[in-house]
C-alpha cells in the first residue's frame, strides 16, 4: 500500500542495540562529507604519495632496473623505518588537512542549530554521541593513512617476501599505531573546535592554527628558556618523536618518546574536557 | 499500571539557584492515552521539569520515574519510551526532513528499514508529504513546528513531552496541531505532556493539568472531572408560572435553589441530563430566557493558583452556551 494511503501506525517492532543506532550517525554523514568537492579533492590528492611509495617500492625490489646505474642507489632505495617515516609525515599533513575539512562539519551544525536536545532526547549518550562523531571522522583519516599504509605493507611483503615482513615486524606495527594515535588526535582536535566554535569556517582554520600555534609556543620556549622539554607543548613534533621511536629512527634531540606519550595524553584529556563542557543539551548559564 | 510521570521531592538547581523545589506528585497512568497539561507562569520551572525527565539536568535531591523508570539511574529506557519536541528551533538546517527524520529514527533504535518508512509515514501523517524532499531551512515556522512533531513520534514512544507546540502557528496551523495531539492519544494510546502558555490549548487537549510557581506544584486539576462537574451546574431564568418547577426538579432528585424572578440555581445528579430538564420545562409551559453550565476555566483555576485571583472570585463574567433552534446545548 502507498505510504501516504496507508496513515500513522506507532511502530512495535524489534528495537536495534546501542552500536547499531550509535553507527547511523557516521552512515548519516559519510555520503554528505564526500559530496563536498574540498574534501573529495584533499582525498585523491591523499592518494599521490601512497602512489609514489608504491612506485618506489616497486623499484626497490627489481633491482634488475637499477642495477645498471651504479653508485650508491642501492642504499637510497632501501625500505626502511625511514622511508616508512617520510610516508608517514606526508600523510600525516594530508590527514590534518582533511579533518579541517570535515571536522568542523560535524558538531557545529548541531551546536548553532541548537540540534543537540534531539540527539540526547534519545537513548544516546554524550559518551556515544561523541564516539560516533570521533568515528566518523576516524573512518575517513583512515582512507589517507591507515589503508595505504596497509597497501605498502602487503606490497612489500609480496615483492620482499614474509621474511622481510617477519624480520621487520616493527614496522606494521610502529606505523599502525602512530597512525592510530595520529588521526586519535587530529579528530579529537577537530572535534573540540568544532565545538568550541560554532562557525565551520572558523572551526577549519582553528584545527590547523591548533598545530601551528603550539608548534610556535613550544619553540618560543624552547629558544627563550633554552631547553629542549618545549616540544611537549608542539602535537606534531611528539608525534614524530613517539613514531621515531616506534619505527626506530633517531628523532633528534629532546624528551624521550614516553614522555611525548604522556604530554599528548595530557592534551587529549585537555580535548576532552573542552567536549564534556561544551556539548550539553542546554546551556545553563549560572 | 506505573503512572506517565512520579515526582518524589524532586529538586534540580542550576548554578546557586534552586529551580526546582521538592515537586512530588503522580501524574497519568502509562498506557492510558492521557494528556497532562503543564502550566505556569515564566520561570516556573515547567522546562526545567521536562529536561530534568530527559535527563538534562541531574536531580539535587528527590527522584522522579517516568513510565516506571528511574530517572536518574534508568536513562536509557526513560529516553527509549519518550518522543520530545522542543520549544526552540532545532532543525539541522541543510538537511531533507525526510533524511533528517530517518536519522532521529534510527537514533531511536528503529531498523533502518523501517526508520525510512517511518520517516515517509510520518510526514505525511503531519501533512508534509509533500515537502519531504526539501532542505528543512526552507520550511515555514509551522512546517518546522510539524517536522519537530513528526520526529517526536517518528518511533512510536509511549510518552510524548510537547513544548509549546503551537508557538508561533496561524489559527488554522493550531488546530492542525491540535487535532493531531488529539489524534495521538485517542487513536494510538499515546501518553502527552503539554507544556503551554496558551490555557486555550490545553483545555482543549488534556485530560489532566499540573500547575507550578515558582518552583513547586500549586494546584493540580483533573480537568475532565472539572468538565463533568461543571456539566451537572446549571443556570436557569425562565417566564412564566415556576411554582411547580422545584417540586418536579426535586422528584427527578435535583437540588435547586429559586432565587427569584424566575431564576434557578441547580446541580443535576449523575444520569440525569439537560433534556430531562427541557422535558419538565416544557410541561411546565415556561419560556426559556437563559440556560447555562458553569464554566469555571483554566484560566480562572489558574490565575487563582497562580495568586493572581482569590480563591472563590470569578475571572471573567459567565458566558451562557448558545441554545441551538432544537433546544439542545
Amino acid at each position: 500500500m502507498a505510504v501516504y494511503k496507508r496513515g500513522y501506525q506507532r511502530y512495535r517492532g524489534e528495537l536495534t542495540g546501542r552500536y547499531t543506532r550509535l553507527l547511523a550517525l557516521p552512515r548519516f554523514v559519510w555520503p554528505r562529507l564526500i559530496e563536498q568537492r574540498m574534501i573529495l579533492i584533499v582525498l585523491i590528492v591523499s592518494l599521490f604519495w601512497p602512489l609514489a611509495c608504491i612506485g618506489f617500492i616497486y623499484v626497490s625490489n627489481h633491482s634488475e632496473l637499477w642495477s645498471g646505474l651504479g653508485g650508491d642507489l642501492g642504499k637510497f632505495l632501501q625500505i626502511d623505518g625511514k622511508f616508512f617515516r617520510y610516508f608517514m609525515d606526508t600523510q600525516a599533513v594530508m590527514a590534518v588537512i582533511l579533518a579541517a575539512l570535515a571536522g568542523p562539519g560535524l558538531i557545529a551544525p548541531d551546536l548553532a542549530h541548537n540540534g543537540l536536545p534531539l540527539y540526547f532526547s534519545r537513548p544516546l549518550s554524550r559518551l556515544d554521541y561523541v564516539l560516533a562523531r570521533l568515528f566518523t571522522l576516524v573512518a575517513l583519516l583512515a582512507m589517507v593513512t591507515l589503508f595505504p599504509a596497509f597497501l605498502l605493507f602487503a606490497m612489500q611483503g609480496g615483492l620482499a617476501g614474509m621474511g622481510w615482513l617477519t624480520q621487520n615486524w616493527r614496522l606494521p606495527f610502529g606505523v599502525f599505531t602512530g597512525f592510530t594515535l595520529h588521526i586519535l588526535l587530529v579528530s579529537l582536535v577537530a572535534l573540540a573546535c568544532s565545538a568550541w566554535v560554532k562557525w565551520r569556517t572558523i572551526a577549519g582554520a582553528l584545527v590547523v592554527g591548533f598545530f601551528f600555534i603550539l608548534a610556535g609556543v613550544a619553540e618560543m620556549l624552547n629558544n627563550v628558556l633554552e631547553v629542549t622539554w618545549g616540544i611537549l607543548l608542539n602535537p606534531a613534533q611528539s608525534l614524530y618523536t613517539v613514531w621515531s621511536a616506534m619505527l626506530g629512527v633517531d628523532a633528534g634531540e629532546g624528551p624521550g618518546a614516553w614522555a611525548c606519550v604522556a604530554g599528548l595524553a595530557v592534551l587529549s584529556a585537555l580535548l576532552g574536557v573542552v567536549l564534556e563542557k561544551k556539548l550539553r543539551p542546554v546551556e545553563v548559564i549560572s | 499500571m506505573p503512572p506517565v510521570i512520579e515526582l518524589d521531592q524532586l529538586r534540580v538547581r542550576l548554578g546557586r539557584r534552586e529551580i526546582l523545589k521538592g515537586l512530588s506528585c503522580r501524574l497519568g497512568v502509562s498506557g492510558s492515552g492521557k494528556a497532562i497539561g503543564l502550566l505556569g507562569p515564566n520561570g516556573a520551572g515547567k522546562s526545567t521539569l521536562i529536561q530534568a525527565l530527559l535527563g538534562f539536568h541531574k536531580p539535587s535531591g528527590g527522584g522522579a520515574r517516568v513510565l516506571g523508570f528511574d530517572c536518574r539511574t534508568q536513562p536509557r529506557e526513560v529516553k527509549a519510551r519518550i518522543g520530545y519536541m522542543p520549544e526552540n528551533e532545532t532543525l539541522i538546517a541543510n538537511v531533507t526532513a525526510v533524511s533528517f527524520l530517518r536519522l532521529m529514527g534510527e537514533l531511536s533504535g528503529l531498523p533502518a528499514e523501517a526508520a525510512l518508512e517511518k520517516a515517509h509515514e510520518t510526514l505525511f501523517h503531519v501533512g508534509l508529504g509533500e515537502a519531504r524532499y526539501r532542505p528543512l531551512g526552507t520550511y515555514s515556522l509551522g512546517m518546522k513546528q510539524m517536522a519537530k512533531l513528526a520526529q517526536a513520534i517518528i518511533h512510536g514512544p509511549e510518552l510524548v513531552i510537547l513544548d509549546e507546540p503551537t508557538n508561533g502557528l496561524d489559527p488554522a496551523a493550531r488546530r492542525r496541531m491540535l487535532t493531531l495531539i488529539r489524534e495521538m492519544k485517542q487513536d494510538h494510546g499515546m501518553n502527552i505532556v503539554l507544556c503551554s502558555h496558551l490555557l486555550r490549548d490545553v483545555e482543549e487537549v488534556c485530560d489532566e493539568a499540573v500547575i507550578l510557581k515558582d518552583g513547586q506544584i500549586v494546584h493540580h486539576a483533573d480537568l475532565e472531572a472539572e468538565r463533568q462537574s461543571n456539566k451537572r451546574f446549571v443556570e436557569l431564568e425562565v417566564a412564566g408560572d415556576d411554582s411547580g418547577l422545584a417540586a418536579a426538579l426535586r422528584e427527578m432528585g435535583v437540588e435547586s435553589i429559586r432565587e427569584g424572578d424566575g431564576r434557578w440555581r441547580m446541580v443535576l445528579p449523575p444520569g440525569v441530563e439537560i433534556d430531562a430538564l427541557w422535558r419538565i420545562i416544557a410541561a411546565l409551559d415556561l419560556r426559556v430566557h437563559k440556560l447555562t453550565h458553569r464554566r469555571d476555566t483554566l484560566e480562572e483555576i489558574f490565575l487563582k493558583a497562580v495568586g493572581h485571583l482569590p480563591s472563590g472570585a470569578a475571572a471573567a463574567p459567565e458566558q451562557p452556551e448558545e441554545v441551538a433552534a432544537d433546544g439542545r446545548l
